[in-house]
């Protein structure tokens, strides 16, 4: 009952101060103040992004560009979490034989679905995948980019896992691919390091805005972001699936 | 264009309560969930909730009465005036996949818990005091 | 400039990247390359150390966009002296484990040691960047691998421990975005630097409300009172080299996020009356809590959150020389917790029981190990001839020039609890009867050479503290020093 009266004292202080502090923040109002006199850094962004980097996708030269080691931190979070949920969900051969032999939890995952599913599926996984593809190579031109279309593949990946029984991604080159998109990465920071001597930075060359080949290196980790993001999150959904598929 | 700002100006009020209300409210809903529920999933998916909330409102501040989306396509070249603040949209996207990263885990070790207790009731998780 | 402070993130990134393919070529891929890129980055540490010395601070550009534009790294002799810190503290550690590790299996090797090496690499991220979304990003990083590390030997506890500690972690982040978004909104960047130059202008409610949501957040990095629950547990249930990283690296980091934010962002008045006295109960409750534990790994957990309590005091107290006993005392309680970890996980190792009553008589099992966690405990209650006591004797000193009497009574008091409860074990390794076969786990010679060079640390920097003392009051000055700070950064902008 304390307990009970503390979080509702909790959640109510949380609630109230949010409310009091945003609502003194008007929403839609101006913030950025103009392009020509740069106060934020958001009115800098707007205004060397489709000027200097070429790219007409803001949020994409912000996210890679600007601030592209956030970027980099944020693939190698999803690194580590894929990396933690296998040490995690890891299991001992010991522990999988004594599984074996009290395996009580349902087998509901191994059960095949019906071909209509399948059928389905198998038409439009390679579309999906093509979809996911487009939404990388296109991310500096159009709305998405390496995460959304990393995800949307992942996406596909989950409909094969979940519509056929055996599917099994083939591990080498998911290790392969995995590894390679994060090394070429920061190969092409340590380019701008070596080259312009800043990580990350830019090459000189940029393009025409709203040219597929256009804003330098910045498609290209888009294009690698997306691979990393894609394989990562599929590692993600493999383990946690095949967790209780792996028993047979 | 220019409608669609009026409109806005006509009715700000209504947009503050309803953008900041639901983003406040799903924090604070995700914010009960993890500490008054029993379940660990309802538990994790209560932080996932917490972290939409905080998301909407990274998004909500970010907007600009009459912006269009930071995006130079052809025929918008000039637009760069009139557009949403592009940081918090790319904030919020690290967040969002941070939150991913933290929520995968998360079920991971619910997984564990569940195996060795064989429940996944968290009063019943006492092994260590909570 | 050979070497950037960004090779601090980039060596760590390319190795963890790699040595899923590596660990193909050959096996033992997955111990050895993180050893040498904590080598590197102890290497980096020093050249970067000297470059600072002759030229001044280092703020390095990212992207190639100057400071409040683009994410940039600093290097001042405070987040030097700190880096330099952890970096060195995570190469020995790395080279306790690296035998210690044999008795995992193939596989799992590669997981325990990618985790472990960004979980120091994303220390020293959160110490160097000068950006506090990036500084956000790091505590994932971190936050991540010690919540997988803390649930790593997938024992019942283990697993609880870890999602305890997760979800204390989710809270931090979520409190920790809502308080960049407001700082945001009011001064429209990033960058630390010039979050502080616009602080003045910000209207007081939001500053302190997003004062607030730093202090919850950033307190549950930093093992600050009321939001620690999750230390005992992560620190007794993680593999033993963790729970010396958490000692020595995780908490280092997780003081110096509160401490920038504290001190260089905001400029409120009495949040250094919190620290203290948040230091204060965290050190009580912690060392009051140490006394009754019965697993030898709680008691050290809660004796490291004790330490950091003492550390937030001398900061609360917020003079140059207490901000030099603060820094100090960082460095020992990193070293000689690391040491006490390391020798403790060899008596839990040999007893196949966490409990301290089963040490009985240890002495004469391990001898070597016995003698270097009596030299540990001797020197973080602070006896005289250690590293441990001139921190504590300058803590004293400030509290006692600024008149604060029931600091030093306090400190004086919890003094005399850790005396109770360390010489207890100690007395049980040395005095009590043994009983049992001979050890069956001896140290190995990497173990016993990484042990040997922190023992030689507390005792060399007990005898000569002036070896050190140079660079922990630049640190200190770099710290008091906000204005230059700020300038340093912003001035380069062109």
């Amino acid at each position: 009952m304390l307990k009970k009266l503390i979080v509702f004292l909790l959640i109510g202080t949380l609630g109230y101060t949010l409310a009091v502090t945003f609502s003194s923040i008007p929403i839609g109002a101006n913030r950025i103040g103009s392009l020509d006199n740069p106060e934020t850094v958001a009115a800098y962004y707007l205004d060397k992004s489709p000027n200097d980097l070429k790219v007409a996708n803001t949020i994409t030269a912000v996210v890679v560009n600007f601030r592209g080691f956030d970027t980099l931190g944020e693939v190698s979070v999803l690194f580590l979490a894929a990396t933690g949920l296998a040490s995690i969900l890891y299991r001992k051969e010991e522990e999988e034989e004594e599984e074996e032999n009290k395996r009580h939890i349902s087998h509901r995952l191994n059960l095949p679905s019906s071909s209509l599913v399948q059928t389905g599926a198998k038409i439009l996984f390679p579309l999906i995948l093509l979809l996911g593809i487009y939404v990388f190579i296109h991310g500096h031109l159009t709305p998405g980019g390496g995460f959304q279309g990393g995800a949307i593949i992942a996406t596909g990946f989950l409909l094969m896992l979940v519509s056929y029984k055996g599917f099994k991604n083939n591990h080498k080159i998911m290790v392969w691919l995995e590894s390679l998109a994060g090394l070429g990465f920061v190969g092409v920071g340590l380019y701008g390091l070596i080259r312009y001597g800043s990580f990350l930075q830019n090459t000189g060359w940029t393009g025409n805005l709203n040219d597929l080949v256009s804003g330098g290196l910045i498609p290209l980790i888009y294009i690698f972001v997306g691979i990393k993001v894609a394989t990562e999150l599929t590692n993600v959904l493999d383990i946690l699936l095949n967790i209780k598929s792996r028993r047979k | 264009m220019m409608e669609f700002q009026a409109l806005f100006e006509q009715y700000r009020d209504l947009i503050t309560i309803a953008v900041y209300g639901t983003a406040i409210a799903l924090i604070v809903i995700g914010l009960y969930a993890v500490l008054m529920k029993k379940h660990l999933v309802k538990i994790v998916i209560g932080l996932s909730i917490m972290d939409a909330g905080i998301h909407l409102l990274f998004v909500a501040i970010g907007y600009i009465s009459g912006g269009t989306a930071p995006i130079f396509s052809p025929g918008n070249e000039n637009a760069g005036a009139r557009m949403v603040d592009p940081v918090p949209q790319a904030l919020v996207l690290t967040a969002i996949v941070i939150g991913f990263a933290v929520t995968a885990l998360a079920l991971s070790l619910v997984i564990r818990l569940y195996k060795h207790h064989h429940t996944a009731n968290i009063d019943q998780l006492n092994s260590l005091k909570w | 400039m050979v070497i950037t402070p960004v090779h601090y993130i980039v060596a760590p990134l390319i190795a963890a990247f790699a040595i899923p393919l590596l660990i193909k070529i050959h096996k033992d891929a997955a111990r050895i390359v993180p050893g040498i890129v904590l080598f590197y980055n102890v290497i980096v540490s020093l050249f970067l150390m000297n470059h600072i010395a002759e030229h001044g601070m280092i703020s390095e550009t990212l992207a190639g966009w100057q400071a409040p534009w683009g994410i940039n790294l600093v290097v001042t002799p405070f987040t030097g002296f700190l880096a330099t810190m952890v970096s060195i503290l995570g190469f020995i550690i790395w080279l306790y484990g690296y035998r210690f590790k044999r008795t995992l299996k193939g596989g799992e090797v590669k997981y325990y040691e990618i985790l472990q090496m960004m979980m120091i690499a994303g220390s020293i991220g959160i110490i160097i960047t000068g950006d506090i979304f990036n500084m956000f990003v790091f505590i994932e990083i971190v936050g991540i691998s010690a919540f997988s590390l803390t649930a790593f030997y997938r024992s019942r506890d283990g697993a609880e421990a870890g999602f305890k500690y997760l979800l204390i972690g989710g809270f931090a982040s979520a409190f920790l975005l809502l308080g960049i978004l407001i700082i945001y909104t009011q001064t429209g960047t990033l960058n630390m630097a010039q979050i502080a130059e616009r602080m003045p202008d910000v209207p007081q409610q939001m500053k302190i409300v997003a004062l607030i949501f730093f202090l919850v957040a950033l307190g549950i990095e930093a093992e600050m009172f009321p939001l620690n629950g999750w230390a005992p547990d992560a620190y007794s249930q993680a593999p033993s080299p963790t729970s010396a990283t958490f000692a020595a690296v995780v908490s280092v980091a997780g003081v110096y996020a509160l401490i920038r934010v504290v001190f260089t962002m905001f400029d409120v008045e009495g949040v250094n009356n919190y620290l203290m006295v948040m230091g204060f109960v965290t050190m009580l409750i912690a060392e009051i809590a140490a006394i009754s534990q019965k697993d030898l790994k709680r008691m050290l957990a809660y004796s490291s959150v004790g330490q950091v309590g003492l550390v937030l005091i001398a900061f609360g107290i917020g003079s140059n020389l207490a901000v030099f006993g603060a820094l100090f005392l960082m460095l020992n309680h990193g070293v000689i917790k690391s040491l006490l970890f390391m020798a403790g996980s060899y008596f839990i190792y040999n007893t196949d029981d966490k409990k301290i009553k089963s040490l009985n008589g240890i002495y004469k099992k391990l001898p070597i190990v016995s003698f270097f966690f009596a030299l540990g405990a001797l020197a973080i209650i602070g006896f005289p001839p250690f590293s441990g006591f001139w921190s504590k004797f300058y803590i004293l000193i400030s509290a006692a020039d600024e008149k604060y009497v029931f600091l030093i009574i306090g400190i004086l008091l919890v003094t005399i609890i850790e005396l109770t409860y360390y010489l207890r074990v100690v007395g049980r390794i040395y005095f009590a009867k043994q009983e049992g076969e001979p050890a069956s786990h001896k140290p190995s010679i990497n173990a016993l050479v990484a042990m040997s060079s922190l023992a030689l640390f507390i005792i060399v920097i007990g005898v000569y503290p002036d070896l050190i003392m140079p660079h922990i009051q630049s640190a200190a000055d770099a710290l008091l020093d906000k204005s230059n700070y700020i300038q340093q950064i912003l001035s380069i902008k062109n």
